[in-house]
């Protein structure tokens, strides 16, 4: 159906080379090799920009990425566990810091408790003391005032039985009746 | 009305006209800038261009470098990681430049008034046979003699060899006449039949206008021939970077084939 065409085209190129058989252009074997050699040529160095530049440089940059991105994730859990290491640590000194302060506390408590122990049994001691010394001042006051009533009795008596007798009792007397 | 040319598109056109160089032993050869080569160096300063400006290795990348990495990404574990495995990190740049040099010739093609290169059967089997002659390279190269195993196939009983090691042989032949041929016949399908149908919508409509009545009706078929160029030219697209996907993909069949030769395929 288009062979006027390719036939007009042969003769334009001047060409000699035998028709295919659909008289395709692409047939026309005159026009092969300049195809076949700027082919082969523009392959060649789109091939070569491939190899030198453009293969390397995309496959850098996308290994590039990934070890950037493994790297940054390596470091955020390294990071997270070295926080967690810390908190950790933390807390178990915390922890230390507050047996210590219990230990602290619970000693003190110990010690004021034995302390005023001690204080106390001092006054304690003091005041048994200070009270024996009392009962026996105590002791002695009404022994003495005992004894001085007594004499209370037998001067009361004798002026009694001188007022009542009118004559004063015998000492021995007087005696014998206080003391009944 | 204009003539229907639906292969007029694929014509070479020289632009730059220069001397024929003489090559010992091939002759003269005519290397002129045709519309074809023009083709093929703009394809390679878009992709020179296109990468120069995304793999400038941000760690945070911007589109267009996204874009370059998720391309890199499917040839490099797509393409060369899943079906060569370890050993086709070598090939990486070859995949790739292949990958992109066909997906973007494919892609100018799709463009109005712009050349398919990949429709010039002269490219696809120059890169066919490119393809081929690294593999035969590639293959001599790892497993020395070792490279016939590749037409014995493995746990087969002896008196089967007979028939089997010559079909294989011929289907590794074949490899680079069907690895152009499918580039090559489904860019230039596509091309045919995207401007059979841009011609019937002006073609059906001219002629509705022209004679008016009931040839109106031909512009019922100019709406449908419309709406059939919107649909293939959606498939294409799709076609032109599969192609370069498959392209690609195939090689790295072949690739794997003589690499992993020792590990049984």
């Amino acid at each position: 159906m288009a062979e006027p065409v390719t036939e007009a085209a042969h003769a334009a190129a001047g060409a000699a080379a035998e028709h295919g058989s659909g008289g395709l252009p692409q047939f026309d074997l005159a026009q092969w090799p300049g195809q076949m050699v700027w082919m082969l040529i523009i392959f060649g160095i789109l091939y070569f920009l491939f190899s030198k530049v453009f293969v390397p440089k995309l496959g850098n940059t996308i290994s590039a990425r990934e070890d950037r991105i493994s790297g940054d994730i390596a470091a955020a859990r390294k990071m997270k566990e070295e926080s967690e290491a810390q908190a950790a640590a933390v807390a178990q000194e915390v922890a230390q810091a507050r047996a210590q302060a219990q230990k602290l506390a619970g000693d003190a408590k110990a010690k004021a408790k034995a302390e005023s122990a001690v204080r106390q049994a001092e006054e304690e001691a003091k005041l048994a003391k200070s009270l024996a010394a009392a009962e026996v001042r105590i002791f002695e006051a009404r022994d003495k005032a005992l004894s001085q009533v007594s004499g209370i009795a037998s001067d009361t008596a004798e002026a009694i039985v001188a007022k009542l007798t009118g004559k004063a009792a015998t000492a021995a007397e007087l005696k014998a009746a206080v003391t009944a | 009305m204009a003539a229907i040319e639906p292969m007029h598109q694929f014509m070479i056109q020289k632009i730059v006209d220069l001397p024929p160089v003489m090559v010992p032993g091939l002759g003269a050869i005519d290397l002129s800038i045709t519309n074809s080569v023009f083709t093929m160096m703009m394809a390679a300063t878009i992709i020179t261009v296109f990468f120069l400006f995304s793999s400038r290795g941000a760690v945070v990348p911007g589109r267009m470098q996204a874009l370059a990495e998720t391309v890199y990404d499917l040839v490099d574990k797509g393409l060369t990681g899943s079906m060569i495995g370890d050993r086709g990190r070598p090939f990486l740049p070859f995949i790739f430049t292949l990958f992109s040099f066909v997906a973007v010739l494919d892609l100018i093609g799709m463009f109005p008034e712009q050349f398919a290169v990949t429709a010039q059967l002269a490219v696809t089997a120059t890169l066919a046979l490119l393809t081929f002659f690294i593999v035969l390279v590639v293959g001599f190269a790892k497993n020395g003699l070792g490279f016939f195993k590749l037409f014995v196939p493995s746990g087969v009983a002896w008196p089967m060899l007979f028939i089997l090691v010559p079909i294989e042989f011929i289907s590794f032949l074949v490899r680079p006449v069907t690895l152009a041929m499918r580039l090559f016949g489904n860019i230039i399908g596509g091309h045919v039949v995207m401007y059979m149908f841009g011609s019937f919508v002006v073609g059906l409509g001219g002629f509705a206008i022209a004679n008016g009545g009931l040839a109106y009706l031909g512009l019922v078929g100019s709406a449908l021939s419309l709406s059939m160029v919107i649909a293939l030219m959606a498939l294409e697209f799709i076609v032109a970077f599969l192609q370069a996907f498959v392209f690609a993909a195939l090689t790295c069949t072949y690739l794997s084939d003589v690499v992993n030769l020792d590990h049984g395929h």
